[in-house]
């Protein structure tokens, strides 16, 4: 989580330098949910993601120099400089890949999962989404889909009360039930609240035992903030439109604030805690500084990859 | 202030200068056909907010606050939900943010709303406005960049324009919401920030026709959209070096061949621009049929420029090569006549930024 933050925290600043080209939505705020998901599934499980997939990838162990280059849009980027933040991948740890076209992820998830069962794996798949892309129809096909053919597939819905600048009361009628559709569909359904890293946490390893164990698919539906403006490096609060989140409430329930007071109740001590934070941010500051100076993808690799 | 002559009147009358956005043409067209007519709706993601749609749709919400809607992320639906009422009588416009997204509507626009009113034997019309934003800008990569307007003009019963500046994208969005039919406005999101003299009042221009930007003899281009844009360009580089002929080809369904076979056989000689890959796209349409016209002689072979048969990646350090540029252009005409090549490097704001140019 604390890499996690830390990275983006310093691509902020990278960002704001006019150094990244690509399109950047930051995580900021929802780091609970991808760890607390991701801390329950091993190296050969699945995980694909969307837009805003930062998280999820470093969460499921993507190589942080790999993502930092590919956001700078360099050769030795994940995806050699052709993808950019909105396409993430690292499948040496089995992050099968993220993309931006809303929902379209959510049905590749279910093909990763019908071939761990095709294949009498023993291993589980795991997408991240949001609230907004839960309505596309094709998400409402998949649960269908995965509950016949009992995929091991587990739907992480990262409801952060936004898509772009609109609310859930402008997207939904007031008697919209999730829970309900996707019981409806047959699908096992929890609510975490995602800013506690303990209660996503639980609440993943009841689901994903349970996939594990051939119950078929699940929702983990994770109730969030996210911090900063949907595709900018700025907190937004201005702009006026976060009714519903304002930011004394975005930072009281800072996840990253209450796995550190959880930590240090646990009897970790400060200094233990700050030489940890510190020797990340080190980290993070080497990666980037390496992805600053590497070298840009040569022209003739335009023309290469169109076939694999 | 400045002298116009307004088309139907006799006398000139003293207009003021008006010097608007791409985006703010957009968004007054639709807020004077708004005022216009009570059958028109907008609906699409984010069209309600204070800046919706890239300032396309900026402050409608405020005063049509039920006519303008914002929805659900869910385009197969909405825009189904939009041909199903303009079947019924209302002239929706239906706004997608990148082209990409329409797809996921696809089978709305492409196989119900193209098919309606020929496979029910005529008088049954669906009057809609598709606006559709085709990616180009730093960082969208190879989803959010798609220039796919070949697609659209490959499938009959859809009327498809690509404006190419603020007027042309006033006037055509009138005019599509005049008529009786679905009409797809596939809008190069490069050329949102482009301003232009537009005339204030209520104005049309047609859906069907092109437009010659500037005569010449030795040379027709034909050009469309970000690609008309460039070629507009060019021709300060050029100069009186070669005589170009440019049109704005404006509809890509139907095609204006009447004004291009007409340029070309006054020129002999043919070159199109496209700003998406090379394979089936307008200018090979364009190149085909003047191919197949038995009174057009060409005197040397038609020239087609386009972007490479891959998708667009994310690096600028690889859209860098990506668009035919305006020394692209200049260049090709050049060596069409044999003369000297430009040597000139563009930019990183040239190259990756959207232009904010005053056109005339
Ligand atoms: C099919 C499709 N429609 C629209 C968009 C534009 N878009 C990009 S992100 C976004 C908001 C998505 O909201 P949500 O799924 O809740 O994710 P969040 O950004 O809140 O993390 C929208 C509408 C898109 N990328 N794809
Ligand atoms: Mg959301």
């Amino acid at each position: 989580m604390f890499l996690i933050r830390f990275t983006e925290q310093a691509l902020v600043e990278l960002y704001l330098k006019h150094k990244i080209m690509s399109f950047v939505h930051f995580y900021v705020g929802q780091e609970a949910v991808a760890v607390g998901v991701c801390n329950n599934l091993r190296k050969e499980d699945r995980v694909l993601g969307n837009h805003r997939s930062h998280g999820h990838y470093l969460a499921k162990g993507g190589d942080l120099r790999a993502m930092i280059s590919e956001l700078l849009g360099k050769e030795g980027g994940s995806s050699k400089g052709k993808g950019g933040s909105m396409h993430m991948i690292d499948t040496s740890v089995n992050f099968i890949g993220s993309t931006p076209i809303l929902g379209s992820v959510v049905p590749l998830a279910s093909g990763a999962a019908f071939e761990q069962k095709y294949n009498k794996r023993k291993d589980i798949t795991a997408v991240f989404f949001g609230d907004g892309a839960f309505e596309e129809g094709v998400v409402y096909e998949t649960l269908n889909l995965s509950a016949l053919f009992a995929l091991p597939l587990l739907f992480v819905v990262e409801n952060n009360l936004y898509s772009v600048n609109s609310t859930l009361k402008e997207r939904r009628s007031a008697n919209h039930n999730v829970e309900k559709i996707v019981t409806g569909f047959g699908v096992t359904y929890l609510k975490a609240d995602g800013n506690d890293y303990e209660d996503v946490f639980e609440k993943a390893r009841m689901l994903t035992k349970g996939i594990r164990a051939g119950a078929g698919p699940a929702v983990l539906e994770c109730m969030t903030y996210r911090h900063m403006a949907h595709s900018a490096p700025i907190f937004d609060d201005a702009a006026g439109y976060r009714q519903e989140d304002p930011l004394e409430r975005r930072l009281e329930r800072d996840p990253i604030k209450k796995v550190r007071r959880s930590l240090l109740e646990s009897g970790i001590p400060e200094n233990t805690l700050v030489t940890l934070e510190e020797k990340i941010r080190t980290s993070v500051a080497e990666s980037i500084q390496c992805a600053v100076d590497a070298p840009y993808p040569k022209k003739e690799t335009l023309y290469t990859n169109l076939y694999a | 202030m400045r002298l116009i002559r307004k088309k139907k009147l006799s006398i000139p009358i003293y207009m003021p200068e008006r010097i608007i956005k791409y985006s703010e043409a957009i968004q007054e067209a639709t807020d004077q056909m708004m005022g216009a007519d009570p059958r028109v709706f907008i609906i699409g993601l984010g069209v309600s907010y204070p800046k919706g749609a890239d300032g396309t749709t900026a402050g409608l919400k405020s005063t049509y606050p039920e006519r303008v809607f914002d929805v659900s992320v869910s385009e197969h639906g909405f825009t189904g939900m939009a041909v199903g009422a303009a079947i019924n009588g209302l002239h929706p416009i239906v706004h997608h943010g990148r082209v990409e997204f329409s797809l996921l509507a696809a089978d709305q626009i492409f196989t119900q709303a193209a098919k309606w009113n020929y496979m029910f034997g005529g008088g049954h019309p669906v009057p809609i406005v598709f606006r559709i934003n085709v990616g180009r800008q730093w960082g969208n990569g190879p989803q959010h960049t798609q220039a796919l307007y070949a697609l659209f003009g490959n499938v009959p019963g859809l009327k498809v324009v690509i404006p190419s500046s603020p007027k042309m994208a006033k006037g055509l969005l009138v005019s599509a919401l005049k008529d009786k039919n679905p009409v797809v406005m596939l809008e190069p999101r490069w050329l949102f920030n482009i301003k232009q003299n537009v005339p204030v009042q209520l104005f049309s221009e047609p859906l069907d026709k092109a437009v010659i930007i500037k005569e010449g003899a030795e040379v027709t281009v034909v050009a469309y959209g970000d690609g008309l844009f460039s070629a507009r360009e060019s021709l300060a580089l050029v100069g009186d070096t070669v005589d170009i002929e440019l049109i704005d080809i404006v509809s890509i369904n139907p095609i204006d061949y009447k004004t291009i076979f007409q340029s070309v056989k006054k020129t002999g000689r043919l070159l199109c621009v496209d700003t998406t890959n090379g394979a089936f796209n307008v200018g090979s349409e364009v190149i085909a049929q003047v191919a197949r016209n038995k009174s057009i002689k060409l005197k040397s072979n038609p020239v087609a420029l386009s972007c490479p048969n891959v998708p667009c990646p994310t690096s600028t350090a690889l859209t860098e090569f990506f668009y035919p540029t305006k020394v692209d252009i200049a260049n090709a005409l050049l060596s069409t006549f044999k003369k000297p090549l430009i040597n000139q490097t563009l930019s990183f704001e040239e190259l990756h930024l959207a232009p904010t140019d005053t056109i005339q």
